[in-house]
């Protein structure tokens, strides 16, 4: 636009650029209401709660924050969970969202504006759905112009794959940390064309905030090396790019290491080797090119071969000290998750806590379809215009798209990385299609004008000025990328402009038929259309449930079960302040924030063999079971059991994850006995080990007196074994609709008549006692 | 699957006559016991990785003339070189697996239990009647003939499906269950071994050089943009269609119809699961219509004749609804979700 700029102030045309920029700014904004409202379903349909299980730790921790300020919350060990080990949550947790949340929450309370904490962790992630929107403009923009910006934006604002993590309530880390990766990837796109070191300084402040954020900072640390290796190997490299990494680098690494979750991490884990690595290898080509430029040719060809011998052996001498350190660690310095994105089997074979987590499954091609929808037809030819022509910007942002779409195929929950790179790629596909077909359309309009009107010269200047400003855009936005100097730039102008009319003339021939031209823009209008219905259908029907509360739409009306919120509300009124609560992990952090009591295991699954405990004491028979939790000081068992309601999600279907958690550190906990054949069931076929075990007693306790019959309604079949009493614990209380019911560890028996009896038993069974260890605490 | 294998091979063996009743000595000889054990030793060290190729003669040798309780167990595995070229069978793999137990079994004890458990494979061409004899009529099939078993056709030694799913890792677990001895880790051979390495890493070594000179010329495949563009788009299409899934839970790429065995079903309902061919269909309709409109922006538009340009559009824009047409389809129908516009409640 520059171009445009230094023609004097009331021409047409600076009329046209001004009033452009008005209508971005206010496109800009109803984008950004756009990203925030589509996300308010959940609070309309539901309330204003927070969703799932992870959001609760969050508003927990967040509460702490805002009630004990920032230096209790940096050294909070609670002893709520992980009993008795408790867990040191201002050094385990990745603060940034909590930060943030405590931040807004302190301003607003600071201007008077009497907000919940609650209620400023509910709206965080709409709203940062609209800075992130605004950063998708911003990265668009870099590339390929602002018209592809606003397309990206606006895309990026309803991406069925964002909403899903960010609706009002899901108060979780991907909620600020994709804003932050947009915007990291953004202020590097900035430093490369401009070459500017505050850009550069941003960048890394911005990385920071993203390491705050979310563990999967680690896709930028490792994208971003790449692409510059990337440029240097295909000889793009430039100081622009040295000033865009080598700043990246230390200071990232810097401030990344004072974050205590990541802290020395930052140096010593493979995820962080590769950008190490690449910083060697651009200051040896930094001198490289330096070199070149001092010398004659001449000398050069005899100091490059001086240089490489040299730069190979500092390298080989690096790779050696990295592989030693890479080899002195068991998993080879990488973390599971990441491995097993690398090796996409590697986690179901070894680490089953990890392939239990239904967002660790691959996807299938309807999760595309579902998360990113029309935008997956687009990528494609985004991808072939960011080829043409291939700058530093538009290679990045092909290298993100190859990635994330490799990486969203292993894991379906990094489809959320993809979907920025989507939006921006069809953000490009959409803006040139309807660049190319508007101006053809423009262009034959007029030509067929200037048929009736010849004489008038500046109907006809003004179309095929419109028709070339996408072009012009994009030939300045190369130029800038070539000159990073503003005075180079203005001696260019003149020859710039010399060239754009040309470019003008050439023009005229680049058009498509007018009557195709129509039909091809009102199909890309009707699939676009197409994408905002599915993208509100989605935002309104699939990830609005809170999964807190239920509802079911029946013949009869609307059902809501709120099961979980009574049942903790019963734990927090009727037990004791100090009492343990023993379930699965799936509730550990649900209990700890909303009933307050002291959980064994929750969803930060830190410690496998505690998991492991909790799991061997589900499938075991009552009597070992009730020993493992005495032993634990637990009080109350929870169970979620949904075969009232037809509930799928409950216990039962996770039970074998349970089975195979446990037993991994127990073995004599194992799979096939509690399977028949191979399949898992809980009728009348079952296995004698599954009917017995705690989690089938626990669960199907008296169920048989709620229709006579014993039919579970997600299995779908008659339960096995119907009547039975509990002799080690008792039940003291079961929600409404059975979701949830918690019982109570019976207390010890007599001690003297407990001892004989186990004695009779011993020998009347027979069965001598095994050195299999059956209770790791005792 | 094992129904048509069934079949296959109960043609094969025919009826599996009345076995022959097997009258063995009910004392046990501890001279000949050894020196079938030795026997068995020597063959050992004969045969790779430890497994004995056992015939017709073999068993009655080891298994039917010995008498009860023997001093060894033997596992034997069925094995049928006509069957190696069903791929669904497995049977090359799991015999691959096999001889990994064997070998690590091998490698990880000595002393007394190295001799208490012997790993045999007996083919189904040279000795059908041991197969008879077993009673195995479907393969995969591996028996464990413990020290007491008396009778072959006893099945309680079978290993079950479940038990090789994952491969020797399981098979191993299987054997200690049943045998008390200890198989250990499975030690796979390296992918790459030493010497293979070492060639690949002074290849690399010599290989630099020429490498950056040619990267400091610019003159490398690298440079080439088509190459990267296609590489991108290749990718895009592998991992939109599912291929990480399909190779992740090997998935095949098409499913023989339970009613009608002669058809074939590519496309699976349901949304947690795929076919491979149907994954590679649906990313063939997500990657085209991409592409024909990059084709139309990008290189349409250069060509001079207008009726060449409305042809081509044609045939793109009637592509491009159809492909977007069969996905919607395609997509509601395998997931069974209704997506529908809202719409004001006074338009209704």
């Amino acid at each position: 636009m520059a171009a445009v700029e230094s023609l004097p102030p009331g021409t047409p045309s600076a009329m046209r650029n001004a009033f452009g920029t008005v209508l971005s700014a206010l496109i800009l904004v109803l984008i950004g209401v756009l990203a925030f409202s589509i996300r308010l379903f959940s609070v309309i349909k539901y309330e204003s709660v927070i969703h799932e299980f992870d959001p609760y730790f969050n508003y927990r921790v967040t509460q702490f924050l805002s009630k004990n300020g920032i230096y209790e919350f940096w050294n909070w060990f609670d002893d709520r969970t992980w009993y008795p080990l408790g867990r040191v949550i201002g050094g385990t947790v990745y603060p940034g969202l909590t930060l943030t949340a405590g931040t807004i929450w302190w301003v607003l309370n600071s201007i008077n504006i009497p907000l919940s904490v609650e209620t400023v962790c509910v709206f965080t992630a709409p709203v940062f759905s609209a800075f992130a929107s605004w950063a998708t403009y911003l990265l668009t923009k870099e590339v390929k112009g602002s018209g592809a910006g606003l397309a990206a934006a606006a895309l990026l604002a309803m991406v069925p794959s964002y909403i899903s993590r960010s609706v009002a309530g899901s108060y979780d880390n991907e909620a600020v940390a994709i804003f932050a990766l947009i915007f990291t990837f953004y202020l590097y796109i900035k430093t490369l064309n401009t070459g500017s070191l505050f850009y550069a300084t941003l960048n890394a402040i911005a990385y920071f905030y993203m390491v705050c954020s979310w563990g999967g900072y680690t896709f930028i640390i490792n994208l971003i090396p790449m692409h510059v290796l990337l440029c240097i190997v295909t000889g793009r490299y430039s100081p622009r790019l040295y000033i865009a990494y080598a700043p990246l680098v230390v200071l990232g690494t810097l401030l990344a290491a004072l974050v205590p979750v990541v802290g020395f991490n930052a140096v010593l884990t493979s995820e962080h080797f590769a950008s190490f690595l690449v910083f060697i290898i651009i200051h040896v080509v930094a001198l490289v090119y330096y070199i070149k430029g001092i010398l004659t040719p001449k000398m050069f060809k005899v100091a490059v071969t001086l240089v490489v011998s040299i730069g190979l052996v500092v390298c080989l001498i690096v790779v050696a000290v990295l592989v030693a350190l890479v080899a002195s660690s068991p998993t080879g310095g990488w973390s599971g998750r990441s491995l097993s994105l690398l090796d996409p089997t590697y986690a179901s074979k070894y680490i089953p806590i990890i392939a239990s987590v239904s967002e660790h499954q691959p996807p299938t091609w309807p999760s595309y379809f579902m998360d990113i929808n029309v935008l997956a037809f687009l990528v494609p030819a985004g991808i072939i215009a960011c080829f043409s022509p291939l700058s530093d910007a538009s290679s990045f942002v092909v290298l993100y798209i190859v990635m994330s779409v490799y990486f969203s195929g292993v894991m379906v929950r990094l489809m959320l990385v993809l979907a920025p790179a989507a939006c921006i790629m069809s953000g490009i596909a959409l803006s040139q299609a309807f660049d190319v077909f508007t101006g053809s359309i423009k262009y034959q309009l007029s030509s067929k004008s200037k048929d009736n009107a010849e004489d008038n010269t500046s109907t006809k200047n003004a179309p095929k000025d419109d028709a070339s400003s996408g072009k012009t855009d994009k030939g300045e936005e190369v130029s800038k990328e070539r000159s990073s100097k503003k005075g180079k730039k203005k001696e260019r102008e003149p020859a710039e402009k010399l060239s754009v009319k040309s470019k003008i003339v050439k023009k005229k021939a680049l058009v498509l038929p007018l009557e195709a031209s129509i039909v091809a823009l009102l199909l890309l209008i009707m699939l676009g259309a197409f994408y905002v219905i599915h993208c509100v259908w989605a935002a309104a029907e699939a990830y609005s449930a809170p999964s807190i509360v239920l509802t079911s739409q029946s013949h009869d009306g609307l059902h809501v079960f709120d099961d979980f919120r009574e049942s903790y509300a019963w734990l927090s009124h009727n037990t004791d302040v100090d009492d343990k609560v023993a379930s699965w992990w799936d509730y550990g952090y649900q209990t700890t924030a909303m009933a307050n009591r002291t959980v064994i295991v929750d969803n930060n699954t830190w410690n496998n063999t505690h998991i492991a405990t909790v799991g061997t004491a589900m499938s075991s028979p009552e009597k070992a079971a009730w020993e493992i939790f005495n032993s634990l000081d637990v009080k109350y068992v929870l169970v979620v059991f949904g075969g009232v309601i037809g509930y799928p999600s409950d216990d039962i279907n996770k039970f074998l994850w349970m089975v195979r958690i446990g037993g991994g550190e127990f073995p004599h906990i194992k799979e096939a006995d509690y399977l028949r054949d191979g399949q898992y069931r809980i009728d009348s076929e079952a296995t004698p080990t599954m009917l017995n075990c705690l989690m089938y007693k626990l669960c199907y306790y008296r169920f048989v007196e709620t229709d006579g019959k014993g039919y579970d309604r997600v299995r779908r079949t008659e339960i096995g074994k119907k009547y039975f009493k509990l002799t080690h614990f008792e039940e003291v209380f079961t929600s409404h609709h059975w979701m949830v019911r918690i019982y109570k560890l019976k207390p010890q028996k007599n001690r003297i008549r407990g001892r004989v009896k186990k004695l009779k038993q011993k020998t009347s069974s027979g069965v001598s006692s095994k050195s299999v260890k059956k209770n790791p605490w005792m | 699957m094992t129904m048509a294998i069934n079949k296959k091979l109960l043609s094969l063996v025919l009826l599996v006559s009345s076995l022959s009743s097997i009258a063995s000595a009910s004392f046990s000889d501890p001279d000949s016991d050894s020196d079938l054990t030795n026997e068995l030793v020597s063959l050992r060290s004969n045969s790779e990785s430890g497994v004995i190729h056992l015939d017709d003669h073999g068993i009655s040798k080891f298994l039917i003339s010995s008498p009860t309780p023997r001093p060894y167990s033997i596992l034997v595995f069925f094995d049928a070189t006509q069957l190696h070229s069903k791929t669904e069978l497995r049977l090359q793999e799991l015999r691959r697996e096999f001889g990994l137990v064997s070998a690590t079994f091998l490698a990880n004890n000595n002393g007394s239990d190295l001799n208490k458990l012997f790993f045999c494979e007996i083919e189904f061409s040279r000795s059908q009647s041991s197969f008879q004899r077993f009673g195995v009529n479907a393969l995969p099939h591996i028996r464990l003939v413990t020290a007491s078993t008396a009778k072959l056709s006893d099945e309680s030694g079978q290993m079950d499906q479940s038990d090789f799913a994952r491969l020797a890792e399981s098979m191993a677990e299987f054997v200690e269950q049943r045998t008390k001895l200890t198989v250990g880790p499975i030690q796979r051979p390296p992918f790459l071994s030493k010497a293979q390495i070492s060639v690949i890493v002074a290849m690399i070594v010599i290989a630099t050089p020429f490498v950056i000179k040619r990267i400091l010329r610019g003159e490398t495949l690298l440079h080439d943009h088509r190459l990267w563009l296609s590489g991108a788009i290749f990718i895009y299409f592998f991992s939109v269609a599912g291929t990480m899934h399909n190779i992740i839970r090997k998935m095949p790429m098409f499913l023989q119809d339970r009613n009608d065995p002669n058809k074939l079903v590519f496309f699976y309902q349901g949304s947690g699961m795929q076919l491979g061919a149907e994954g590679f269909a649906v990313g063939f309709l997500y990657t085209v219509v991409g592409l024909l409109l990059a084709f139309v922006t990008n290189v349409l538009v250069r060509v001079r004749n207008l009726n060449v340009q409305r042809l081509v559009m044609l045939v793109a824009l009637v592509v491009s609804s159809w492909a977007v047409k069969q996905v919607v389809y395609l997509d509601n129908w395998k997931t069974g979700y209704g997506i529908h516009p809202y719409w004001p409640s006074s338009w209704q």
